[in-house]
């Protein structure tokens, strides 16, 4: 379970989080959306403690994120996270992007590894590509050895930021059903997206994020049928256009 | 204990002088001829592309103590007189040099995209005013960290005339060390010296280059 | 113009002076290969320390870059050849310069030391292009800082840094000749001594410049290989 209890985060004189509130269950799927700019990708980044913040509290299986205590470094192990230019290790295949945190993080054997990168590959469809560059992948290739190269760390969360916002439209679909895929299989994640469809299908909750703060959350219906704020009426209005 | 810098420091200044002299001359030279080396680098006519590409190229190979040596030796052949190191220095640097801001030249006449050209004349420029307004300025603005460096390099460069006794700083330097046998002072004032004028070009070569950078030239 | 003088090429190969040109060759080689060896090492250091997070490493890292770009290498060496061995005090200094093949260690630390500082600025300018959330990346999947940079971002940034550092290893070689002026009987030394030894400096510089290009031509060959092996596929086409 993340608890994210109040945080605020500045940059300067710039307040990117506001007071932001959240439980996330395991099990559970919650679609972050929001104009840019809104805080979205900062409150992630703050959840695995790659952007500190300053005040409020966030916990992940009661472990405080903020504590200097805690091993932040153990802590992002149990939560894989997938990006907007997915950021695979240019000089490595695809095979070793997979397999490197495994092997050096968890000291798995090589074998061991690969075993597990295989069976990821099916997963998402990338048996044939194991050996590719990343250069040589397309963009949809390359997000769903991503989405791989998070699952080998085995992770009890996975929080995907912008998963498909710097693909071209035909390539969305097949990473999208990785994550649906995934999600129905029980993951806990957490998706900044605008994908509307992906957060019909399987969003527990919506969060609808302005200017750094939540201004709405509710069901998929709730939020699509009945918005309640101009702010997301008008967000709605220009992402389904 | 840098008594000896104060007592020879008319002496070790007439030394930056030349120095500096140096420089100017090489930098002046290596600039002009690096300007047409530069254009010759983009020549479609192979009498000019093709000699012009193997004297830099074999320049570039070089190291320049021993292009220096061989000015040296190769101008009293020419003159027919045994000749200065200081106008043998210039020549060897200026011939050196120009290769170097001749590469920086080509590349910046080359970023400047034919697209940008023809925007320009579409807006009914002519080719004058085109080059004055638009090609010129953003081709120096590219350019001018690349020339502020290579001129750095240049600068330091000039230690080398060492070899064919030319008294720049460091000779001059090295003169006064084999007298009092002082070396710490004397070269660590030779590398002061050298750091101020290098690190203020490099300062300045940064805020050309952040300049061009917030108007995206880079 | 005067033609008075008699060209004698044969001082390229008449003993003893094509034995020396050879001589002076192999030295340049181990030169420039020592050095580098040092400057792959001190440079990769001082790069990193430039992008850690801690304000004090960056301004070591900093500052070793700017003291050793901004003063000339003739200097530099001079500064460790005649003064390095009196920073150990007296007694120290007086063995220390009685040392067999002084002169080539401190070539080979001097030009292996300022070299490092051109390579930690090259690898600053590749690690800079490589992107906030590649860095994320790495860390979301648990691995530590060391590791990071061990497994990912250093690899990276070299192979991004592939091209200049190719010019670099072609500098050190002709950089090599500076030490000649501390009486390192390398490539420009022998050359410069065959004129002393029979006023044909014209010939033995000329042969010099032939072998130091032929020498550049096989080190742009090797690198060539270098770079097909180490190339990230599809990013740096070819």
């Amino acid at each position: 379970m993340i608890e994210i209890n109040k945080i605020n985060k500045w940059y300067g004189d710039f307040h990117v989080l506001q007071d932001v509130d959240e439980v996330i269950e395991h099990g559970q799927t919650v679609v972050i959306c929001g104009p840019s700019g809104s805080g979205k990708s900062t409150l992630l980044r703050c959840i695995n403690g790659l952007e500190p913040f300053q005040k409020g509290e966030i916990l992940v299986d009661k472990t405080s994120v903020k504590d200097p205590k805690t091993d932040l470094y153990k802590l992002r192990e149990k939560i894989g996270m997938v990006f907007q230019r997915f950021e695979l290790y240019p000089h490595m295949t695809a095979m070793e992007n997979i397999t490197l945190a495994p092997r050096k993080v968890r000291k798995w054997s090589k074998e061991r590894a690969q075993d597990k990168a295989m069976e990821l590959l099916k997963r998402v469809g990338m048996v044939d590509k194991a050996d590719a560059y990343p250069a040589n992948l397309s963009g949809g290739q390359q997000q769903r050895i991503a989405i791989a190269r998070s699952l080998a760390m085995e992770p009890a969360y996975m929080m995907f930021d912008e998963p498909t916002s710097a693909l071209d439209p035909e390539m969305i679909k097949e990473v999208l059903d990785v994550m649906v895929e995934l999600a129905k299989a029980g993951m806990t994640m957490l998706c900044v997206t605008h994908e509307m469809g992906f957060a019909k299908e399987v969003a527990d909750e919506i969060i609808f994020m302005d200017k750094g703060k939540i201004v709405e959350r509710g069901t998929y219906d709730d939020f699509f049928n009945n918005p309640q704020t101009d702010r997301a009426k008008l967000f709605l209005s220009q992402i389904l256009d | 204990m840098f008594d000896v810098i104060g007592r020879n420091f008319v002496f070790l200044m007439g030394g930056l002088l030349t120095t500096f002299e140096l420089a100017i001359l090489a930098l002046a030279g290596g600039i002009g001829l690096g300007m047409l080396v530069g254009l010759a680098r983009l020549s479609k006519n192979p009498w000019i592309y093709y000699p012009i590409t193997a004297y830099v190229n074999l320049l570039r190979n070089i190291p320049l103590i021993l292009v220096i040596f061989w000015f040296y030796f190769v101008m009293p052949i020419i003159t027919g007189d045994a000749m200065a190191p200081f106008p043998a220095a210039v020549i060897a640097f200026v011939i050196f040099e120009a290769t170097y801001f001749g590469e920086i030249f080509r590349a910046g006449y080359q970023t400047i995209s034919k697209d940008l050209t023809a925007a320009a004349f579409s807006t009914g420029m002519t080719y004058s005013q085109t080059a004055r307004y638009i090609l010129i300025p953003i081709a120096f603005k590219r350019m001018a960290p690349s020339l502020i460096t290579q001129s750095i390099v240049t600068f330091q460069d000039t230690s080398l005339a060492f070899v064919i006794g030319l008294t720049e700083l460091v000779r001059r330097s090295s003169i006064v060390d084999n007298m009092e046998v002082r070396s710490i002072e004397l070269y660590g004032f030779a590398a002061f010296v050298y750091f101020i004028v290098c690190y203020t070009g490099s300062q300045i070569s940064l805020y050309y280059e952040n300049k061009a950078r917030e108007v995206n030239l880079i | 113009m005067n033609f008075a003088y008699d060209f004698d090429w044969s001082v390229l190969w008449r003993d003893p002076y094509g034995v020396m040109l050879i001589k002076g060759l192999g030295m340049t080689i181990f030169l420039g290969i020592s050095a580098w060896i040092i400057a792959m090492a001190v440079g990769i250091a001082v790069g990193t320390l430039r992008i850690t997070k801690y304000r004090l490493l960056r301004m070591i890292g900093t500052a070793y870059v700017e003291v050793f770009r901004n003063i000339p290498l003739l200097v530099q060496m001079f500064f460790w050849f005649y003064a390095g061995p009196m920073l150990f005090g007296e007694t120290l200094s007086r063995q220390i310069n009685r040392l067999d093949g002084l002169a080539i260690y401190v070539s080979i630390i001097g030009l292996g030391l300022y070299t490092a500082s051109r390579i930690a600025e090259h690898l600053r300018a590749g690690f800079a292009s490589i992107s906030k959330d590649q860095y994320h990346a790495v860390l979301s999947t648990g691995m530590t800082q060391v590791q990071m940079y061990r497994y990912v971002i250093i690899p990276y940034a070299l192979r991004l840094t592939i091209p200049p550092l190719t010019t670099e290893f072609l500098t050190v070689f002709k950089n090599t000749s500076i030490v000649m002026t501390i009486g390192v009987a390398e490539l420009t030394f022998q050359s410069y001594q065959i004129d002393a030894e029979t006023f044909h400096g014209l010939e033995a510089t000329t042969g010099a410049m032939f072998i130091y290009l032929l020498l550049g031509m096989t080190v742009v060959k090797f690198m060539d290989l270098v770079e097909r092996k180490y190339k990230i596929q599809g990013l740096m086409g070819r």
